[in-house]
Formats: C-alpha cells, sequence, structure tokens
C-alpha cells in the first residue's frame, strides 16, 4: 500500500470549503458538494484520521459514491431511529418539509414560527456536530450544515 | 584448576561460537556474562537493530560495536501511517549516514522504516560504502528518483532494493537505466510504490534480462498487463512477483501468452499487486496456484464470486490480504480450501460510508477461525462484532499471535446484546496465550484493560482507540503487561494518575503514544523532569504547551526511553520535557 499525498493535511483547516453560499446557487451544487465533501463525508472520522489505514488504500478504494449522504434521525421518545440522506434535499426547507411529513409533527428551526399557544405540536429540531455539540438547524448556510452535520434529533419543545 | 579452564578459551575462539549465535536478544545477552566476552561480542557484532532511532545516537553505536556490516533503524511512531504525527516531526537519516560512512566502510545492509531519507542520503550512500549489497526503504519518505539513479550507478554488487510502500518523488523514469551492464547481481527489486512515470520499461527488461539470481520482482502500477509476459519469461526463476496493472481488453493470445508465463515460473510461491483487476485475466494465474502461499490482493477491487474462484485453486495458501469484497461468503470457501492458512488481512473497500456497501461481518472471520487451525496473525476491518463471535474465534484459534480488529464505527457495541465487547477481547487474550499484538476496537469499558493486564503477558505492542472509562484502564495495561513494548492510545478518557503511578514501566518500554486523551501539561512536565532516562515530548501544532494552564490536556505525547538524551532536531511543534533542554533555551 502507499503512502497518502499531502492534500490529506488540508483537511483539517476550516477554509477548506472553496465556495460562498451566495456562488454557489449559480454552481451545479452536487459537483461543489462531492467537492467539498468527498472527504468530509464521512464526518468527523476522517477529519481525526480514522480508520486506521494507509491512506492510500482508502484513497484508491473510495470510488466517490458521494451522491448520497444519510444521517440517522431520532424523535424523542421513539428508540428507532430513522435514516434520512441529506444529499437528496437541497435547502432547509426541503429537508423540513421531509422530516415533517416523516414524523408527522411541526418542525421549529432557525427560521421558523411557532404559535406559542400550541406548543405541544411542535418538536425542536437540533443536529449533532463534528465536536459532538447540539446545536439548532438552520443557523450556518446549507452547505456547511452538510459538512458539520453528523445526525438529527427531534425533540419536543 | 577448573576455574582456569573456564577462562582458557583464546578470544578466537569464543567469537567463533558468538558467530553462531544471530539474535539481538541472545548476542545482548552474551554480552552481560562478564567484561571480557562484553569486548569480544561487541568487536564481532555485525548486525544491528534499533528501533528507535533517538534511543541512541550514531556516535554510542559506533563506539560500541565497531564492526557493524547491517544496520536496522525504524523512525516515526507507527501512527505515523495514519497520519496522526505531523510532517517535519522527525526521523532524519542523514546524520546516522554521516556516521556511519565514516566507522562503517565495510556497511553493507541498510534497512530503514518510517524515517525521512533524502537524496542526499542515498548520494552519500552510493559514495561511501564500496561493499553495499542491501537497501530497504520500508515507509520512508522524503527522497526522488535522483537518489535512486545514485545507488543503482554506483553500487556495484547491490543486491536488494527494496522501496515497499515509499513516498518516492518521481523527476525521471530513467533512474533504472543507471544500473551498469556489469550489475548482475539483484536478488530483490520492489518498486510496486513508485508513480507513473518513473520506471524506464526497457531498462527493467534490460534488468531482469542480466541477473539469472532475480527472485523477488514487485513491479509498479504503470506496468500493464501485456509486459507481465515479458518479465515473467525473462525471470522464471522468480520466487515472489509484483504485477502492475493487471487489466486489459479480453483478448485470446495475451491470455494465452500470460497464461504460459506464469506457468514457466515453476518456483512462483507469492504474488501481489493486482491493481485494476479484470477478472477475466484472473485464470492465467490457475497453473501456479496450487504452489501459491501468499496472495497479495488489497488492491483488487474485484467481487466474491472471482475471488470464490481464485481462493479455491490455492490449497497452499498460508497468506492471503484481501479487500472485504471477498464478503463473509468468500471467507467461508477460503476456510474449506486453504488449511495451511496462517495469515488473513481484510480491508474495507469503503472504509468512509455511512452503510456497509458489502456483505461482510463477524461471520466471515469466524467461518476463518473454525476452517484454519493454524490462524496466527489476523487484521480486519467490519462494521459488527459481538462477544459471541470473538470467544468463537479465541477457542478456535489458541494459536494466534497477531489479533487486529477494527470496527469501522468507533465505540460499536456488541450488535447482538448491546454490551461493550470487554468479554469478547477477554476472550482473546485468556486463551491466546501466545498473542504478542493487539489493536481493540468497538465500545470498550476499563473492565477490557483489566482483562488485558490479567492475562496478556506476553503482549508486546496494544493499540487502543475510542476506549476506556478512567485511568483505571491505563492503570491495568501499564501495570499488568509484562512485555509491553509499544503502547499507542488515542481518544481515550485516560489521563495523568495512570501514567504518573506507573512512570517506572515506561522506562522498560520501548514508546508510547497518547494522543487526545486527557493527560495534562503538568504531569508531562513532572515526567520529564523525574525520568531522566525517558524523553517526553509533546506535540502541538496550535499553540505552545506552556501558553495554556498546566492542567490542560496536551494534544500529543510521544514517550520514550532514549540514553541519547533529548534530540536537538524537535520542529517548532514539538517540545521537549527535558529540564536540561528547557534551560537551553
Amino acid at each position: 500500500m502507499g503512502r497518502p499525498t499531502s492534500s490529506s493535511s488540508s483537511i483539517d483547516s476550516p477554509n477548506h470549503f472553496a465556495f460562498s453560499s451566495t456562488a454557489s446557487s449559480q454552481r451545479d451544487l452536487t459537483t461543489d458538494l462531492r467537492l467539498g465533501l468527498s472527504i468530509s463525508i464521512a464526518p468527523p472520522f476522517v477529519r481525526e484520521q480514522w480508520p486506521p489505514m494507509k491512506a492510500a488504500v482508502a484513497e484508491e478504494e473510495h470510488e466517490c459514491n458521494s451522491s448520497t449522504f444519510y444521517v440517522k434521525v431520532y424523535m424523542e421518545g421513539i428508540p428507532i431511529g430513522r435514516k434520512l440522506d441529506l444529499l437528496a434535499h437541497e435547502s432547509y426547507y426541503d429537508l423540513i418539509r421531509t422530516l415533517e411529513h416523516m414524523f408527522h409533527t411541526n418542525i421549529i428551526w432557525a427560521e421558523a414560527e411557532m404559535d406559542r399557544d400550541h406548543y405541544e405540536k411542535y418538536h425542536v429540531l437540533t443536529y449533532e456536530d463534528k465536536e459532538g455539540d447540539w446545536m439548532m438547524v438552520g443557523d450556518v448556510p446549507w452547505e456547511m450544515f452538510l459538512s458539520a452535520v453528523r445526525r438529527l434529533k427531534i425533540s419536543k419543545c | 584448576m577448573q576455574k582456569e579452564m573456564a577462562y582458557s578459551f583464546p578470544d578466537e575462539v569464543l567469537k567463533h561460537v558468538f558467530s553462531f549465535i544471530q539474535s539481538d536478544k541472545d548476542r545482548n545477552a552474551v554480552s552481560l556474562v562478564c567484561k571480557s566476552w562484553y569486548e569480544i561480542e561487541r568487536w564481532c557484532r555485525r548486525k544491528v537493530f534499533i528501533g528507535n532511532c533517538y534511543a541512541v545516537s550514531p556516535r554510542m553505536v559506533i563506539r560500541r560495536f565497531p564492526e557493524v556490516r547491517s544496520i536496522e533503524l525504524k523512525g516515526k511512531p507507527h501512527f505515523a501511517d495514519f497520519n496522526l504525527v505531523p510532517d517535519g516531526w522527525g526521523g532524519y537519516v542523514l546524520q546516522w549516514i554521516a556516521e556511519m560512512a565514516g566507522a562503517y566502510p565495510w556497511l553493507g545492509e541498510i534497512r530503514l522504516k518510517r524515517m525521512v531519507v533524502t537524496d542526499e542520503s542515498l548520494e552519500l550512500i552510493a559514495k561511501s560504502f564500496k561493499n553495499f549489497k542491501v537497501l530497504v526503504l520500508f515507509s520512508c519518505e522524503g527522497f526522488s528518483t535522483d537518489g535512486l539513479a545514485a545507488i543503482a550507478a554506483s553500487c556495484k554488487n547491490l543486491r536488494e532494493l527494496d522501496l515497499r510502500e515509499s513516498e518516492v518523488d518521481d523527476l525521471s523514469g530513467h533512474w533504472l537505466a543507471q544500473f551498469p551492464e556489469t550489475c548482475t547481481s539483484l536478488v530483490s527489486l520492489n518498486i510496486s510504490c513508485l508513480g507513473s512515470d518513473e520506471v524506464s520499461f526497457s531498462a527493467l527488461e534490460r534488468l531482469v534480462d542480466r541477473c539469472p539470481n532475480l527472485r523477488s520482482l514487485q513491479l509498479n502500477r504503470a506496468v500493464t498487463l501485456d509486459k507481465i509476459a515479458n518479465i515473467l519469461r525473462r525471470a522464471p526463476q522468480l520466487v515472489d512477483f509484483g504485477t502492475g496493472n493487471y487489466a486489459a481488453e479480453l483478448q485470446p493470445d495475451v491470455f494465452s501468452n500470460l497464461a504460459g508465463a506464469f506457468s514457466s515460473c515453476k518456483e512462483l510461491k507469492s504474488l501481489s499487486g493486482f491493481w485494476d483487476v479484470v477478472p477475466a485475466y484472473l485464470p492465467a494465474l490457475y497453473s501456479i496456484c496450487p504452489r501459491l502461499t501468499s496472495l497479495n490482493l488489497s488492491y483488487a477491487t474485484i467481487q466474491s464470486p472471482d475471488l470464490i474462484k481464485l481462493v479455491s485453486h490455492c490449497p497452499r495458501l498460508q497468506r492471503l490480504l484481501v479487500l472485504d469484497y471477498v464478503e463473509d461468503s468468500g471467507l467461508e470457501e477460503l476456510a474449506s480450501s486453504c488449511k495451511d492458512l496462517q495469515e488473513l488481512r481484510v480491508f474495507p473497500s469503503d472504509p468512509f460510508g455511512v452503510e456497509p456497501n458489502v456483505s461482510l461481518t463477524e461471520q466471515g472471520l469466524v467461518a476463518v477461525s473454525l476452517g484454519c487451525p493454524k490462524l496466527q496473525s489476523v487484521l480486519y476491518f467490519c462494521r459488527r462484532m459481538s462477544n459471541a463471535a470473538l470467544v468463537t474465534i479465541a477457542q478456535n484459534c489458541p494459536n494466534l499471535t497477531r489479533f487486529r480488529l477494527c470496527i469501522i464505527e468507533p465505540k460499536t457495541p456488541d450488535y447482538l446484546t448491546l454490551d461493550p465487547l470487554d468479554a469478547g477481547f477477554g476472550a482473546i487474550v485468556e486463551h491466546c496465550k501466545d498473542l504478542r499484538r493487539l489493536s481493540l476496537s468497538g465500545l470498550l469499558t476499563d473492565h477490557v484493560f483489566e482483562y488485558i493486564g490479567t492475562y496478556g503477558k506476553k503482549l508486546e505492542m496494544l493499540s487502543v482507540a475510542f476506549a476506556g472509562d478512567s485511568d483505571l484502564g491505563l492503570h491495568h495495561v501499564l501495570s499488568g503487561c509484562e512485555s509491553l513494548r509499544k503502547l499507542e492510545i488515542r481518544d481515550c478518557p485516560f489521563g495523568d494518575k495512570a501514567l504518573l503511578a506507573n512512570a517506572a514501566k515506561l522506562e522498560t518500554m520501548r514508546s508510547l503514544w497518547m494522543s487526545s486523551c486527557a493527560v495534562s501539561f503538568g504531569a508531562c512536565k513532572l515526567l520529564g523532569q523525574k525520568m531522566p532516562k525517558l524523553n517526553v515530548e509533546v506535540i502541538d501544532e496550535t499553540e505552545p504547551p506552556d501558553s495554556r494552564p498546566e492542567s490542560y490536556p496536551v494534544d500529543k505525547l510521544y514517550i520514550y526511553k532514549s540514553v541519547a538524551g533529548p534530540r536537538f532536531d524537535m520542529p517548532p511543534f514539538v517540545w521537549s520535557m527535558d529540564e536540561a533542554v528547557k534551560i537551553l533555551h
């Protein structure tokens, strides 16, 4: 097995994402995502050099099938989770719509408006990021979210 | 009278007796018997192995062993293979070569692993050692084809040039043509790591032609399938062969030429290479398969049915390296066909995929453990495991010496019971009494370390990641594993207590690596202060460790025993905790 090329050391850089959120709408989003995510598609463990393999074998065999990116989604109170392909969605709105349909509820996220009198009908959507912190969905640009998200959680209000 | 006779052997007799003692351990024991044996032994030691190039200085080695002909050096810690050691960390061989150039004019063999080798070093080797025979650069970096050209041109009696898994700067493919026409001595040539333009094929053919003793040849990926037959016909005496690219459009004449060339190699026992395999060309190997003892298919992206067919032709197989495309079904076939199997390595084809892409589970390994009674060495990547399977494997294979399991998702529990895998690994260390090397994975508590400390008495190397609950885990290992030489840990909640309580243990080991754990800067300083025989090095690429409170954990820590004192080639992101160095600053 060969040795890694030097490109692997650049994965850690927070400036790894070459595109800005305004320009991306004009480009082929899936290509950008594939480029930006081809390594981080396996957050967080590629950044943390896992699994323990000599990188050349990993890089050669990883036939970028990154047209999908499944994350686990749990709803509070239901032990069995679901899986969702984030790359099948174009934006937060798209994602929220899918989740609301999947879990039969109203989802609160950064840009949602809630009817405070009926809070029991709402669930808050959060995600676990690479550092293990739980954050509200919707604060950062969609592409940035995709690179940071590990899994989703839908909690009661 | 009796006493005098015991000491009356002339030195030459003792020297002759010692010449039959090859192992380093035995040689070291001999040198401890008495002063005169120490003296005689040191003058006739010809081979030196240095497991950590910073444990001793070149000058010290030369002073003690003035007549060395063969040296082996290792540089970076093992976790450098997984990019955990930053570039520029160290492991430079130049100073060693420079000092040995003066002291060992008859040095014939240099074997290096994980070291930084520059063209300057290679040129110095070429210039300095008139009887140079063997150069092995295993997982090395820092040199180019220019350095190789110097070696080829100057080393008139070169027997072995092995560049396995090294990173070489390709500047020109013509270095191979630098081997003079008079060079006919090659026995082993491994250029499998070279890129596309680094080999002049015609020079290679001519070289192979004029080296009748060539036993081992590993080509690089750029060599196409149609060229294999030419090479093999020039070297039918090969024992070990690595193909290049094994892909081409299926053409009957190319196929029959290839099959004929393989069948003419009556000594061929070991195959590797196989980049980009076209399955239709695999039957060209069938004539030699019955003799094969070693098969490395770790680059071969072929699916299970083709793998099964191939493996079923190799009843004498002792060693198999393969991708997880082999699947459980392929491993079941392996278990029934290859009763001599001693070593199995299964690598993941899609290590970063969230979903499994192949049907490879713990069942495959269980099947092999059941069917292959001689199994000794395992490296297995998979996505699920159970305690029950590990217990079965342990009971089936009590002769395991190396067991490395990597469950791809960290902290994965037993998929049947959701328990930690403590009991399973416990069974491995309990039943496999000769286990020398172990790598853990999955969900593990401090209990697994209790088992390891209790039963792992012959364990020499342990790799741990994302495991344990507290310092107690580390304490079990350091206090219980009597034979421990190398311990490497990442992402575990181990802190100061176990390390400080077992500081003396560290002097009996080669090295300890801890990264993303909870060892404080203060503890590192204390260790550096109290343990002069240890080099305690803190690695931090973001900021100096003393810019933060002492209680703050260090990013990476590498501790190793050394008689050379702190090293002087540390890059800015490595800090020595040695008091002497700090005073100088």
